[in-house]
């Protein structure tokens, strides 16, 4: 008797399918059709995913970014409705007080500019940052390089353009660096291009800035000592929002307000942000392996109900084998394998379905992120067989209990 | 002794019990060729099927070959089955989606033989059938006779020392019902191999040297046939 599985044995389950070719067919398009909605949804979830995140691109996604406003409650014989500003001494207090911090960045901002070069003319908005700044919303310098922190010591006047300035005001294209733009009344020496086109940027999109040592900005801008707004990154492992109600009560006891007074100070969290989208995304998984499993399963439930009619059909045939020498373990090894084989081939014309498809999304959308990883075709691959084995389960057992004598049976 | 059946007895029980075989009593030698004859419904096909272990008895004793067929497991009764046996059904029963050369395979296959060798002894048995050009056509492309010849190359691959036969001329026409049973002879002749062949028609009993007779599930009477003139169509002829 036999026990293993060899050449023969696929020839006779192969033989055994393709006597019914339609009927074959039409039960493995449920695995096929369940097996490509699979990963063909997952594929697209996880791609949908980049190119959300793809926004976010080049920011940390561990920011809290800190604005003054109008206080809203009064304190200490204070009034509301009090104006207060963010000042760099807050910088240096912060970065004393609470050594969990990375970096500690303030920005002065400015709009309504008009910059030129020769001819053309283009309308930034200005930005002064600190050389560590660039660690919190990273250029993509495609000329020169990024503000440092001596052109903030030295008030050095020189600029990083963003694309649409750089596209504006030097549509020749080429390498800007070492040009003077006039900005306002002042000159600027252009000393590097941020190509960056993420989407989640602080007080505008470096695509449209004009980005300056942040001493130049304060001094141009005639700011004093006030800044627009402080951007704080944790260190390595740390997270922000804990860091809040201390960083609130550093500056309510510093700035002289209500430390619950949550107008007063407006902090926003980038965490918060990424995290939604995480949980969002993770919601959309989950759903998506529902669905996908759901229909995979239907599909099992079709393989296993039609092979149950096949088998009911193929008596007769069963009791010639039984007959003739095969023992029901033989039976029911070929019915199980006849199910894993339809499954399996099913399904993976199912999986090389899906991938062909996913491929073509990705040329559609000119973005390289929804074909599927390598391991979520063999994990589908290892279901598939395991569901091939229990849809075969039931067929099989009932395929055993035929006897020999039904072999005489006329049909 | 190959085959002494004492005392056999068999109930069919769908809802009412309807005892078929009340008490057979039958010693049949190696090298016999045997018929069975008698009423339809007398019990000839329940005999021959518990004979080939494709069905089991209630009471008495069946030996083959000096072994107690009782209570086997699956595994000893699909054994003997395969090795000391062969069946020839009325209707055939080929395996439609396999070709003629595929059917005579199978037996071969569920002893674990090898593809190659396996082919190579069906095909030699097909060659002694006279169908050698038919090999790698499928059943329903095939005459009965060509058919029938078939299931005897597929019963025979084996070397089974008997062949059990129901109604093997059953459903063919005068000529190669002739044909077959030449066949059968030869095969009990020249290899010595047992047959035991149910059927209806006295020609075809004729061709055996002992016809048992079978009337309401027990043995009528048991006719010495070794001159061949139970017929009275003659001997070389079968009456349809
Ligand atoms: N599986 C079964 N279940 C119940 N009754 C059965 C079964 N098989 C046969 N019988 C009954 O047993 C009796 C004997 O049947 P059997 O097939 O042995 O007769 P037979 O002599 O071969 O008849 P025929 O010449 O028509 O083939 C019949 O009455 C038949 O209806
Ligand atoms: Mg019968």
């Amino acid at each position: 008797m036999r026990h293993y599985f060899d050449f023969d044995t696929l020839r006779e389950i192969i033989d055994s399918l393709f006597r019914n070719r339609r009927r074959t067919i039409l039960t493995g398009f449920g695995i096929f059709w369940g097996l490509f909605m699979l990963l063909f949804l997952v594929g697209g979830g996880n791609g949908l995913k980049h190119m959300l995140s793809e926004n976010f691109e080049g920011f940390a996604s561990n920011t809290m970014v800190m604005i003054s406003s109008n206080t809203s409650k009064p304190w200490k014989g204070m009034k509301e409705g009090r104006y207060w500003q963010l000042t760099r001494r807050d910088v240096k207090r912060l970065k004393a007080l609470m050594p969990e911090l990375d970096v500690v960045a303030p920005i002065v901002s400015n709009w309504g500019q008009t910059a030129y070069y020769k001819g053309n003319s283009t309308n930034p908005g200005v930005k002064g940052i600190s050389g560590d700044y660039n660690k919190i919303e990273q250029p993509l310098i495609k000329y020169g390089r990024a503000i440092s922190d001596s052109d903030v010591e030295q008030e050095r006047k020189v600029c990083v353009i963003g694309k649409r300035i750089y596209n504006d005001l030097f549509p020749e294209g080429g390498d800007p660096c070492g040009e003077f733009i006039r900005v306002g009344s002042v000159f600027l020496q252009v000393i590097g291009v941020d190509f960056s086109s993420g989407n989640l940027s602080i007080n505008g999109s470096s695509d449209n800035s004009v980005i300056i040592p942040f001493s130049v900005a304060a001094k141009l801008y005639k700011r004093g000592e006030n800044v627009d707004l402080i951007c704080m990154t944790g260190k390595n492992g740390i997270k922000m929002k804990p860091l809040e109600p201390r960083v609130r009560s550093i500056m309510a006891r510093e700035h002289l307000f209500d430390p619950t007074d949550d107008q007063a100070l407006m902090v926003l969290n980038t965490e918060q942000i990424f995290s939604i989208v995480d949980n969002l995304f993770r919601g959309v998984n989950f759903l998506i392996w529902l669905v996908g499993i759901g229909t995979l399963l239907a599909g099992a439930v079709g393989v296993s109900n039609i092979m149950m009619v096949t088998v009911r059909e193929r008596t007769v045939e069963i009791g010639i084998r039984r007959a003739i020498g095969a023992v029901p373990g033989d039976i029911l090894s070929q019915i199980i394998w006849e199910s894993v084989t339809l499954t399996l081939a099913a399904g993976s014309a199912g999986i090389v379905f899906s991938v062909l498809i996913l491929n073509v999304v990705e040329v559609i959308a000119h973005k390289p992120f929804f074909q599927i990883h390598f391991w979520t075709a063999i994990l589908a691959a290892l279901l598939l067989s395991v569901l091939g084995v229990l849809a075969g389960l039931a067929p099989a057992l009932r395929a055993m209990k035929i006897k020999p004598v039904d072999a005489m049976r006329d049909e | 002794m190959l085959i002494e059946l004492n005392n056999i007895h068999k109930t069919y029980d769908n809802g009412q019990p309807l005892h078929v075989l009340k008490g057979i009593d039958l010693s049949i030698e190696k090298g016999e060729f045997v018929s069975i004859m008698g009423a339809s419904g007398s019990g000839k096909s329940t005999l021959l099927n518990i004979l080939g272990i494709l069905d089991n008895y209630d009471e008495g004793e069946y030996h083959l070959a000096g072994h107690l067929i009782k209570n086997l497991s699956e595994r000893e009764s699909a054994t003997y089955r395969n090795q000391m046996i062969g069946f020839v059904f009325q209707s055939f029963n080929l395996i439609g989606f396999k070709t003629a050369v595929e059917n005579v395979e199978l037996p071969l296959f569920y002893q674990g033989m090898n593809r190659h060798r396996r082919h190579e002894i069906a095909m030699s048995y097909l060659e002694k059938m006279g169908l050698t050009d038919w090999a790698s056509h499928y059943p329903n492309e095939m005459s009965g006779g060509q058919k029938q010849r078939v299931a005897i190359a597929r019963a025979l691959i084996t070397h089974p020392e008997i062949i059990l036969a129901d109604e093997p001329t059953g459903a063919l026409d005068s000529k190669t019902s002739v044909e077959v049973m030449e066949l059968l002879t030869k095969l009990n002749r020249e290899d010595g191999v047992t047959i035991i062949v149910v059927t209806h028609e006295s020609g075809v009993a004729n061709c055996a040297d002992k016809i048992v007779h079978i009337k309401d599930g027990l043995i009528e009477r048991i006719e010495d046939n070794r001159q061949h003139h139970s017929s009275v169509f003659g001997t070389t002829t079968i009456m349809k």
